[in-house]
């Protein structure tokens, strides 16, 4: 090393720098055996699982999945960022340039602590909760405490999902806690035992199982379970979806019809969701 | 009178401050007893040298700590040089007190505490999708550097005013040129400000989450090339703790091998600091 190295070596890391933003284009991410996905939290990993499976029986594809929400999801198809959107929920009708492609369902259950004394809610008393006409668990039958109210950030399927169910407004919820994903729900909840939050079935009952001091609260009288969202009678759940701008291409549309086939129903039940039959 | 009340502050006051130091490190001890004692069980050889199954709830980490390696490499490797030439240009060829020294230390200190999401976002647009580098490495390290480079300059800044104006004069003096001053007396003499801004800059750059999930992106595969999505360990725990069902467990292990990994990093840049210094200033 002598006196200049370092002067010298600036104008070196600027050309370095320069020189590998310069040689990206050529790199374009959108090479046919990429795929690209963004979105919602929820699918994340469970896409992750099925696109590591995909990858390990198709030499040669990748397919990289990215998180971020299920809004970002949309916008990042919406602008061909992505090739392939994440959301928790089903399209709706502001949503009709996009298409569509299940892979397997939730459903979202109210959650309390488990020494909380209150079994179950009514849909009124949800709302009573979530406006705030209804603040003390004493109310509802349970002791004399206040109410925390979790609820999700803007923005998250689960959110739109519960708002449209029980026919809410956002801005009408007064929350105590916002969250962001499931098992942020979750441990908010086993760590205040007057607090009221709604997650996804699976990821709770799963919690349940290994002793997490939650409980998941029947919705109109049907108990939260994967049996009740699997056949359908718990009131409250949703589609696991793929999304793709206009019709996929042939790569897309093979790694989507793998994601809706048999060979990934493992994955799906591992990820504590239900598979499509 | 003044004596006496001497007598009682003196002690009272060394017990404050005894008590204040115990209490920032007992915050420590408890932070690395919690990680160590939650997760010390699960890291083995096997833990740091195979991939995650089943979302991380399985499996290791080994392709999220080369990410991790790659994602910092390429931050220092850009924001050291640029870091380095901006402080020195402020420090030893443009006046202190001059409008253009003021307002690019103001400019600093705003963008030093501009929160990572910012640079996040700023990233994505960037990099990720204006220079097409889309979801990889490259765009994370990058935006890592962006995010970097005010610390470490604003603290590099620091060490050269440190180093006394004498030196600078004795050596013009001598007859040396101002770059031969720089490299064989300032830089050394001014190597524990260096140090303190590249040790700021690789722990916000290691423990960063925001800035890096819409940048370097979430797949946990083993890298093949800088242009591949890479999940940073930051990311991993973030993901594993709010985000997966039975993910706690791993999500300790990861923060543990994340806290080791910083420590071992900080001990080496330190020797290496301390090396080049003694290397080139046998008088000091």
């Amino acid at each position: 090393m002598n006196r200049g190295t370092f002067l010298r070596l600036m104008p070196l890391g600027f050309a370095l720098a320069l020189g590998i933003q310069a040689c990206d284009s050529t790199n374009a991410s959108n090479a046919s055996n990429k795929i690209i996905l963004t979105g919602s939290s929820t699918v994340a990993p469970l896409a992750s699982e099925i696109a590591k499976r995909y990858e390990k029986e198709n030499p040669g594809i990748r397919v990289d999945v990215q998180s971020g929400g299920s809004s970002r999801g949309i916008a990042d198809v919406r602008q061909q960022v992505a090739d392939i959107g994440m959301v928790s929920r089903s399209l709706n009708d502001q949503e009709t340039d996009l298409k569509a492609f299940p892979i397997a369902k939730d459903g979202i259950a109210m959650i309390v602590h488990k020494d909380n004394p209150v079994g179950q809610l009514t849909e009124e008393q949800v709302i009573g909760i979530y406006t705030d006409k209804i603040n003390n668990w004493r109310q509802l039958g349970g002791q004399d405490a206040p109410i925390t109210v979790v609820n999700k950030a803007e923005g998250r399927s689960t959110l739109e999902l519960f708002l449209k169910h029980f026919k809410l407004e956002s801005p009408k919820i007064k929350a105590d806690v916002v969250i962001g994903d499931n098992e942020q729900g979750i441990k908010t909840v086993a760590g205040n035992p007057n607090s009221v939050g709604y997650v996804s079935v699976g990821t709770a009952a799963s919690q349940v199982q290994n002793g997490g001091p939650i409980k998941l609260l029947p919705l109109n009288g049907v108990s939260a379970s994967l049996e009740t969202v699997k056949d359908e009678t718990f009131p409250l759940s949703r589609s696991l979806t793929l999304i793709t701008k206009g019709t996929p291409n042939e790569s897309q549309q093979k790694f989507l019809d793998f994601a809706q086939s048999q060979q990934v129903h493992d994955i799906v039940e591992e990820q504590y969701f239900v598979p499509l039959s | 009178m003044s004596m006496r009340r001497n007598h009682l502050t003196e002690p009272l006051m060394a017990a404050v401050v005894w008590c204040t130091a115990g209490v920032v490190t007992l915050i420590l001890v408890w932070l690395v007893g919690d990680l160590v004692w939650q997760g010390g069980g699960q890291v083995n050889w096997t833990f740091l040298t195979t991939s995650p199954e089943k979302a991380g709830v399985e499996g290791g980490i080994a392709p999220i700590l080369v990410s991790t390696g790659l994602i910092l490499t390429v931050c220092m490797a850009v924001a050291t040089p640029l870091g380095l030439g901006t402080a020195i240009l402020l420090t030893e060829f443009s006046s202190q007190a001059g409008p253009f020294g003021r307002a690019v230390r103001l400019s600093l200190d705003i963008l030093a505490g501009v929160p990572s999401i910012v640079f996040g976002l700023f990233g994505n647009a960037l990099f990720s999708k204006r220079l097409g580098l889309g979801f990889s490495i490259l765009s994370g390290g990058l935006t890592l550097a962006c995010m970097v480079l005010p610390i470490l300059i604003r603290s590099v800044q620091e060490g050269l005013q440190a180093v006394p104006q004498d030196y600078r004069r004795s050596s013009a003096a001598l007859g040396l040129s101002r770059t031969a001053t720089l490299g064989t007396l300032i830089l050394p003499a001014a190597m524990p400000g260096i140090m303190v801004g590249l040790l700021l800059g690789i722990g916000r750059a290691i423990a960063e989450t925001a800035a890096l999930i819409f940048t370097s992106g979430y797949v946990d595969r083993m890298p093949s090339s800088l242009f591949d999505s890479g999940r940073s360990l930051s990311i991993h725990i973030y993901d594993l703790a709010t985000n997966i069902a039975g993910g706690e467990p791993h999500a300790y292990a990861t923060a543990l091998v994340l806290m080791g990994t910083l420590i071992l990093i900080n001990g080496g840049v330190s020797w290496l600091a301390h090396r080049f210094r003694q290397s080139r200033l046998q008088v000091i």
